[in-house]
């Protein structure tokens, strides 16, 4: 979309003094200052929780993402406390960098309801691009993209998870199982 | 003799710890603090000792260290001796024109009569610029000797600004010294006891265009082209590390308390309270005797002064913090075409009222 920024714009004798503009510039930023030096005060009174600033200390305080952010992509475990994953292969198939990796087995009855079970599902979080193609892909609400986007390590082989470290209970991807019911609902699969 | 030495190796010493010990590296925390304040963030709060951050300001003494341990690097065919001398003499002229700003007026302790300041010369603004004009040296010779493209350019704009920003610098001081009728940094302090005789007042015009002549000199935003981030890498002082970037570095604050101390001096009443004059203080704190009543109005002068000083280092922080960069054909249009014909007028305005008035 193409637009035109109007480089020639006409000043008022006014504004070209350029010195009553430059005191009002001033009196914006200096405004701010004493509003923010003076709202430190309740802060540090105890009587207010916060400074009127959104500044959050990282480490320590973290915010809650929304329901549509796209961290590391975990397998959902359901109320039984078996996957939901029946190692269809399709996630694989529609990884555009190639890091998931099924090794299917044959249900001998206690680990699924279905005749298949991923015997191994890792993915390599080194080579994931985050893309939610994988999620978008599986049919039985198994992958989804947790809000968890702290993955960083030392060691590459350490990137590599397992089915149990990418195993999260379905309770704790309640809104992002809403999230993509609503957007992929939408599109008639 | 030996006591006059002693008072002024104190008086010596009293302006390099408020300079190079307490305004240099409290700066430094200021600016960052500051800005965060004004742009609704937090600001610098992580360096602590002991779990005690004290608002952030051991990042001056972490700045510090990281200075003193760092490598100090020089470039691969870089004149070597110019590339060390060149932050010392950007450094040396930023303090020693603070040995003519003086701090406080005439006081008589046990007898003895103290000037606060270190040399009360007769030609003490003119020194003042003498030697401002010095450090110029030093930013070009940084430029040239780095063999680096990014710090010519930031040298050679270094060089022009500063040129063409003292001619009105200059003139606008002649507009002073033709109301006060002295070159005396202490007479013309003195001249202001009364609120109405304050340099604002009868220089008005001259006072802005001082003020943004000497943040041109200082060579801050919105002047800072000559070191540019986006533009020039970090123009003049690009090839410097370790204490060398820091003796830069501590040169642009240290001006910056100077250029707050010549504008209170020149402008703003020195180290006169509106409407307290030394006398009435002296006479409030006559039960004290003289000696007392003396020390007591040295130090509210002193303090009086170094709080307008620290309002001017505020004022200057928010210039900084909200102004953008000037495009180089802006700066030396606004050098040339504006500043100095309005200097010029000026002084032509300021000597016809003189001679009105006389």
């Amino acid at each position: 979309m193409a637009y035109y920024v109007d480089r020639n714009v006409k000043m008022t004798w006014w504004e070209r003094i350029y010195l009553p503009e430059i005191l009002r510039g001033m009196y914006i930023t200096s405004r701010h200052f004493f509003l923010n030096l003076f709202g430190f005060i309740p802060f540090f009174l105890g009587t207010s929780k916060r400074r009127k600033i959104f500044t959050v200390y990282y480490p320590e305080e973290t915010v809650k993402y929304p329901a549509a952010y796209r961290g590391r992509p975990v397998l959902a475990i359901n109320e039984q406390g078996r996957p939901n994953c029946v190692a269809c292969g399709l996630c694989e198939a529609a990884c555009p960098a190639y890091c998931i990796d099924i090794v299917p087995a044959e249900n001998s009855g206690k680990q699924n309801e279905v005749e298949r079970w991923p015997k191994e599902f890792t993915i390599d979080y080194a080579v994931c691009i985050f893309c939610g193609f994988c999620e978008e892909a599986c049919p039985e609400e198994a992958i989804f993209m947790s809000d968890n986007c702290e993955i960083s390590m030392l060691d590459r082989k350490d990137m590599k998870y397992n089915l149990q470290q990418l195993s999260v209970p379905i309770a704790q991807l309640k809104d992002r199982l809403e999230f993509t019911r609503k957007m992929y609902g939408k599109w008639n699969y | 003799m030996i006591v006059d030495l002693l008072i002024t190796l104190v008086k010596i010493l009293f302006i390099l710890a408020i300079t190079v010990g307490f305004f240099a590296p409290v700066l430094t925390w200021v600016e960052r603090k500051q800005s965060a304040v004004m742009q609704d963030r937090i600001g610098a709060n992580r360096a602590d000792i002991l779990g005690f951050t004290a608002l952030g300001l051991f990042h001056a003494v972490a700045d510090a260290l990281k200075m003193f341990t760092k490598e100090d690097f020089i470039p691969q065919g870089a004149n070597k001796v110019l590339h060390t001398l060149s932050p010392i003499l950007a450094l040396i002229p930023a303090i020693v024109t603070f040995s003519v700003v003086p701090f406080g007026g005439e006081y008589t302790l046990f007898g003895k009569k103290v000037n606060l300041v270190i040399s009360d010369l007769n030609v003490g603004l003119l020194f003042v610029f003498a030697i401002a004009s010095l450090s110029t040296y030093g930013y070009v010779i940084a430029g040239w000797s780095s063999n680096n493209n990014w710090s010519l350019l930031g040298s050679m704009r270094t060089s022009s600004q500063m040129i063409s920003y003292e001619v009105t610098m200059g003139l606008t001081i002649i507009g002073v010294l033709m109301v006060y009728g002295t070159l005396k940094l202490t007479e013309i302090g003195a001249a202001q006891e009364n609120f109405f005789h304050w340099g604002i007042f009868l220089q008005p015009l001259g006072f802005f265009m001082f003020l943004a002549a000497s943040i041109a000199e200082n060579k801050r935003i919105p002047f800072d082209n000559p070191e540019a981030e986006s533009e020039l890498v970090a123009g003049y002082f690009t090839e410097y590390s370790g204490l060398k970037f820091g003796m830069f570095f501590m040169a642009e604050f240290i001006e910056m308390v100077t250029i707050a101390a010549l504008v209170t001096i020149l402008f703003f009443g020195g180290w006169h309270f509106p409407f307290v004059s030394t006398a009435a203080l002296l006479s409030v704190f006559e039960f004290l005797g003289a000696t007392g009543a003396n020390l007591v109005a040295m130090l509210f002068h002193v303090g009086v002064f170094f709080a307008k000083v620290a309002f001017f280092i505020w004022f200057q922080m928010t210039v900084r913090w909200t102004l953008p960069r000037f495009r180089y054909d802006q700066i030396m249009k606004l050098g040339w075409k504006i500043l100095l014909p309005l200097s010029l007028a000026n002084v032509v305005v300021t000597g016809l009222v003189l001679l009105a008035v006389s």
